[in-house]
């Protein structure tokens, strides 16, 4: 058996330093052991993503452990018939029978096509290992999560532009901060604690913040602005905003589009770039001597970005120009009108930020002299679920980019594109590509070549996508309609709630109903899990060993200066009796099939792992053991464990000016013209052809265009948007079983509350307090009424995600709601067709539903 | 001897809860009670509204009425300005939490932290075990602050919107952002003279 659990530290009272999971962030922390007992959890002062502070999440880790409800047994479904409020009829039944039968099970299924398993979990510090078992197992469907409900229309926009999978603004320089749709710096979004610590001091020293976002949240309570758009109109602002920046302020950046973008490069009248007919590379116009020659001819100077240019009896403009172009096309009146936010103050807020990035201006920091641009736009989710979700962001993006705001001092900036042990390249065209690190064959820019689709989550139909998980339920539910050539069988499932993070329950229900056998490793039996046939008992963080290190560098530690530091999640206590680290059952049912040799041998090659510390073949390697040659590979040969004695932190060096600042160091330029759009929306329309299906291809446009969603058209009867936004004491469905997390939630006005505005509640004669119902088309759900200044008025409010029915979650039974419940399953009018991402705006009707609720 | 206070900076407050939960965790109060709070407040109409985050605890004020009213001089003041209550002294007759203009005060009915099963007691080492029918409410971590440690509270809080500190030393950082932000206290009208500023 592969386990480690003689090495954890001895002692009747003792402090561990490990690692938080409180959130995806890990922060450092320390852990308080008495007689056996986690007794409390701390901040780590030596942890450089937390600096000793730890959030309200982290702090009630320490309750999970001891809750009674915990599963501490294997257990068997008896009852054959899957379904919402259906007994399972649990049996306990011993480990050794549990694995025998998956075993035997997963065994069958691989003869037979191993793509019929489906791996699904949310759990950062575990993708590495699971995805090495997907592989060496043999199927290519990992992994389920709700990750697509968030990020898949944004990631890609970073990582086209910054070379980086996340994205923030710089603290330090920074002097005019816009979070759209994000939280950043409130304990919400990456790096919590740190840039909550630097965006106080900052607005403190007087820098301004401007939020957008429909309720007034955490970090809209903080701006200084707060600009209330109507959910889903992120585009129209944008598209109002660069209108406003290139033809009424005439303020972009020259110098940085024409030597940093592909503003230079000539235009085709058919949108795809004029190209050198020798090299194939994309010309551009130099005016220095009045010749078209390719992007990085050595003796290019001037390149044009405005004009028409005679090139071989043709006439072509600059990608800039094309773009200016399209701009001027936009309404502003019309736009402002979509977002409901004034156009005065649309022209005030853009006029001081691009003051505020003061083009031209310049700062000296260790012998470097960079462009400073002291202000940034970070955005996220609010902006990004959404129909129109990639286009939306990049136009976001664009207004950092036409300031040159991006990955220099005091702009937006890239988490970490350059690092120790990997770096962005420059691809195709003279474009800034990710490192393999950060994606190897998911990379949205060049992109992949569209096929008929193997994947469940579809991901051949968005070739220039980074995932697509959100849309497994449309590729399990139709595999024939796409042309998949078989139907999944089996998942192996753990921390993710399925049935409460993605949409409509019952629709759900069916789903998972689909796949014969569900292995679900839990702590708590919640809504998902009630579909298992077999449940295997899982530890808590403060449990386990993880692989090293337990948050990806280049996705969750602090970008720009500082260090490059390295977390180690160490076990506290051992896993009560009965119950087993997930990531431990993964490698012994790898054992078990025969696979091992193959998963470690995928690990030598994914894992990070020095040559002289590859794993032998035939050999068996504990997970303490990865973590170890990992540690020595990135830290150096004098890694020992003693240094997790006093830390779960490791610093390894100080951060070098272009690790920190990376974009005038990059060889590479930006796009701020998406020409790749046009080949792969082709590609795309040839199999979407093939397979008779209906396809959307407005979002492959190489320039930014205003896409609705769909609860933007009149709907009768359904007359107001759900919106969703996260809270600081709240991470996904994590923390809601959790005894403190749940009191304090409780006394807070917002958090368990469905939210109206005044007017609204005056109309529909509804109160504060009282029970109301949430229909939409696709779903309802039920809860306590908050009427509030604090939402606009064409809106209900929901936070977090919450709304249990499990018997085995008692704490968050009926607490809350889960505005997923309102969405429909993944379906061709409610996607970005570019970006699998989800669209979460959802029309829908409110009204009493009996009892007033005055707790 | 040092007068005890904080600083709380209204502008820095995210509401993020944290220094509600690390006081939670550091004197391990039973279900439902907390001995500091955030409080949230809407103010304004649409856009123009705005929402506020109040930091509240005892104000471990100057001219305490909890003190004047309590019939066994349980609750008392110490010599460095913290306002106390003595559980072994206290009888739980609720004087002291009908007369606190700020409500910073809690009866205890039930003294576990206890899970929904009813049984499942979650228990860890604390300075003293909050007994059963007292009155309860923030004793400013006068022990860690005696070892030369913050207030939980304030060691926490990653905005560093609460600051502690002697009001009387004009060196300290409490004093010079007193002075600087021009500091508020709640109800001053009440004349209990309350040693939590406000500025921002
Ligand atoms: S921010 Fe996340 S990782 Fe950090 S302490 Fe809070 S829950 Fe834990
Ligand atoms: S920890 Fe600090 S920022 Fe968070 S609620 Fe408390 S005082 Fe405010």
């Amino acid at each position: 058996m592969i386990q480690d659990r003689q090495h954890i530290r001895r002692g009747k009272d003792v402090w561990v330093p490990t690692v938080c999971a409180g959130c995806y962030n890990c922060c450092g922390v320390r852990v308080h052991r008495v007689n056996g007992k986690v007794v409390e959890v701390v901040g780590d002062p030596k942890a450089s993503n937390s600096k000793g502070y730890i959030c309200a999440k982290g702090i009630c880790r320490a309750l999970d452990l001891h809750h009674p409800s915990r599963v501490v047994k294997p257990l068997k479904r008896t009852n054959p018939e899957k379904g919402i409020g259906v007994d399972p009829k649990w049996a306990e039944i011993s480990w050794e029978e549990a694995l025998d039968t998956i075993t035997e099970k997963l065994g069958k299924v691989r003869e037979e096509d191993p793509r019929k398993l489906i791996i699904s979990h949310f759990d950062i510090s575990a993708y590495k290992p699971t995805i090495a078992f997907a592989l060496a197992y043999g199927t290519v469907n990992f992994i389920w999560n709700r990750a697509d409900y968030c990020g898949s229309a944004s990631h890609p926009v970073w990582l086209i532009t910054n070379g980086a999978l996340n994205s923030e603004i710089d603290f330090e320089y920074c002097k005019y901060f816009i979070l759209w749709g994000t939280q950043l710096g409130h304990v919400v979004n990456t790096i919590p604690l740190v840039s909550g610590h630097a965006l106080a001091e900052r607005r403190r020293q007087g820098a301004k913040l401007v939020v957008v976002d429909p309720f007034c949240s955490n970090a809209a309570a903080k701006a200084d602005e707060w600009l209330p758009l109507k959910p889903g109109t992120d585009g129209a602002l944008a598209l109002a905003m660069l209108n406003i920046m290139v033809y009424e302020l005439g303020i972009y950046d020259v110098d940085f589009l024409k030597h940093q973008t592909n503003g230079p490069y000539l235009v085709q009248p058919d949108g795809h770039y004029l190209r050198d007919e020798e090299s194939g590379e994309p010309l551009v116009w130099d005016l220095s001597d009045g010749r078209a020659k390719p992007y990085d001819a050595d003796d290019l100077k001037d390149p044009a970005i405005e004009g028409n240019y005679e090139v071989a009896g043709g006439s072509y403009r600059p990608a800039f120009h094309v773009l200016k172009d399209h701009l001027g096309q936009i309404d502003v009146d019309e736009m402002s009108r979509i977002c409901t936010i004034p156009i005065e103050r649309i022209r005030s807020i853009t006029k001081e930020f691009c003051e505020a990035a003061r083009i031209g201006s310049t700062i000296e920091i260790e012998g470097h002299k960079l462009p400073l641009r002291p202000a940034g736009i970070d955005f996220k989710r609010g902006a990004a679920a959404h129909k129109g979700g990639f286009n939306t962001c990049f136009a976001i993006h664009l207004i950092n980019l036409l300031v040159g705001a991006i990955d220099v001092p005091g702009g937006q900036r890239g988490v970490n594109p350059q690092g120790p042990y990997w770096s962005a390249e420059t691809g195709p065209d003279g474009l800034l590509v990710p490192s393999d690190v950060i994606t190897k064959y998911n990379k949205p820019y060049p992109g992949r070549q569209a096929k008929i689709p193997e994947h469940l989550d579809l991901q051949e139909l968005f070739p220039a996508a980074l995932f697509t998980r959100g849309l497994y339920p449309w590729g399990i539910d139709n595999p024939e309609v796409f042309g998949i050539p078989y139907k999944p069988e089996v998942m192996l499932h753990s921390r993710s709630n399925l049935m409460l993070n993605s949409h409509n329950p019952h629709a759900m229900a069916e789903t998972l109903k689909k796949l014969k056998f569900q292995v679900s490793m839990v702590m708590f039996i919640d809504e998902t899990a009630e579909f298992a046939d077999i449940i295997l008992p899982d530890a808590h963080e403060f449990e386990r060993w993880d692989i090293f290190p337990a948050n990806d560098p280049y996705a969750f530690i602090a970008p720009g200066p500082g260090e490059w530091y390295w977390l180690m999640r160490q076990p506290v206590v051992e896993p009560p009796e009965g119950t087993r680290p997930f990531l431990e059952v993964y490698f012994e049912l790898a054992e078990r099939l025969g696979i091992l040799d193959e998963m470690y041998q995928i690990g030598n090659d994914s894992w990070v792992i020095d040559e002289q510390y590859r794993f032998e073949k035939g050999k068996e390697y504990t997970i303490r053991d990865i973590a170890e040659r990992q540690a020595k590979t990135i830290l150096g040969p004098d890694f020992s464990w003693d240094r997790l004695q006093e830390t779960s932190c490791m610093v390894s060096r100080k951060k070098t000016i272009e690790e920190a600042f990376p974009r005038m160091f990059f060889k590479s330029r930006v796009p701020i013209y998406l020409e790749y759009l046009l080949k792969h929306g082709k590609d795309v329309k040839a199999v979407t052809d093939e397979l008779g299906l209906e396809w959307d291809f407005t979002p492959y446009s190489p320039v930014p265009v205003w896409i609705p969603c769909e609860a933007h058209a009149d709907d009768e009867g359904y007359d107001l948007i759900v919106t969703n936004g996260k809270v600081p004491t709240h991470q996904f469905s994590v923390t809601t079983e959790n005894l403190w997390i749940d009191e304090i939630a409780v006394r807070n006005p917002y958090t368990y509350s469905v939210m109206i505005h005044t007017s609204v509640a005056e109309k529909k004669g509804l109160e504060t307090g009282d029970k109301v119902c949430v229909e939409s088309r696709y779903g309802k759900v039920t809860g306590r009424l908050m009427v509030t200044e604090l939402i606009h008025p064409e809106c209900i409010g929901t936070c977090g995600t919450f709304g249990h029915w499990a018997k085995g979650m008692p704490i968050s039974l009926n607490k809350g709601v889960s505005h997923n419940q309102l969405l429909p399953p993944p379906s061709l009018k409610r996607i970005d067709t570019l970006t699998g991402q989800i669209d979460t705006c959802i029309r829908a009707k409110i009204y009493k539903a009996g009892e007033r609720d005055d707790a | 001897m040092p007068r005890y206070g904080m600083v709380i900076d209204l502008k820095k407050c995210i509401g993020c809860y944290s220094c509600v939960v690390a006081c939670k965790a550091e004197h391990n109060t039973p279900n439902g009670l907390f001995q500091t709070t955030v409080l949230e407040k809407e103010l304004g109409r649409f856009p123009n509204s705005i929402r506020v985050f109040m930091p509240v605890l005892c104000n471990h004020c100057e001219e305490a009425t909890c003190v004047d009213v309590c019939p066994t001089e349980a609750t008392y003041k110490r010599d460095d300005g913290v306002v106390m209550i003595d559980f072994d002294k206290c009888i739980g007759c609720g004087a002291c939490i009908e007369h606190c203009p700020y409500h910073a005060r809690d009866f205890v009915v039930d003294d576990r932290t206890v899970f929904p099963d009813g049984k499942t007691v979650f228990v860890k080492p604390v300075y003293q075990k909050i007994p059963k029918k007292v009155a309860l409410k923030c004793d400013f971590c006068f022990y860690r602050v005696e070892k030369g440690l913050l207030p939980a509270c304030v060691e926490v809080c990653p905005t560093a919107a609460r600051i502690f500190g002697d009001v009387e030393d004009t060196k300290s950082e409490v004093h010079e952002l007193m002075e600087k932000y021009s500091a508020w206290t709640m109800l001053p009208d009440e004349g209990t003279k309350p040693q939590v500023y406000y500025i921002g």
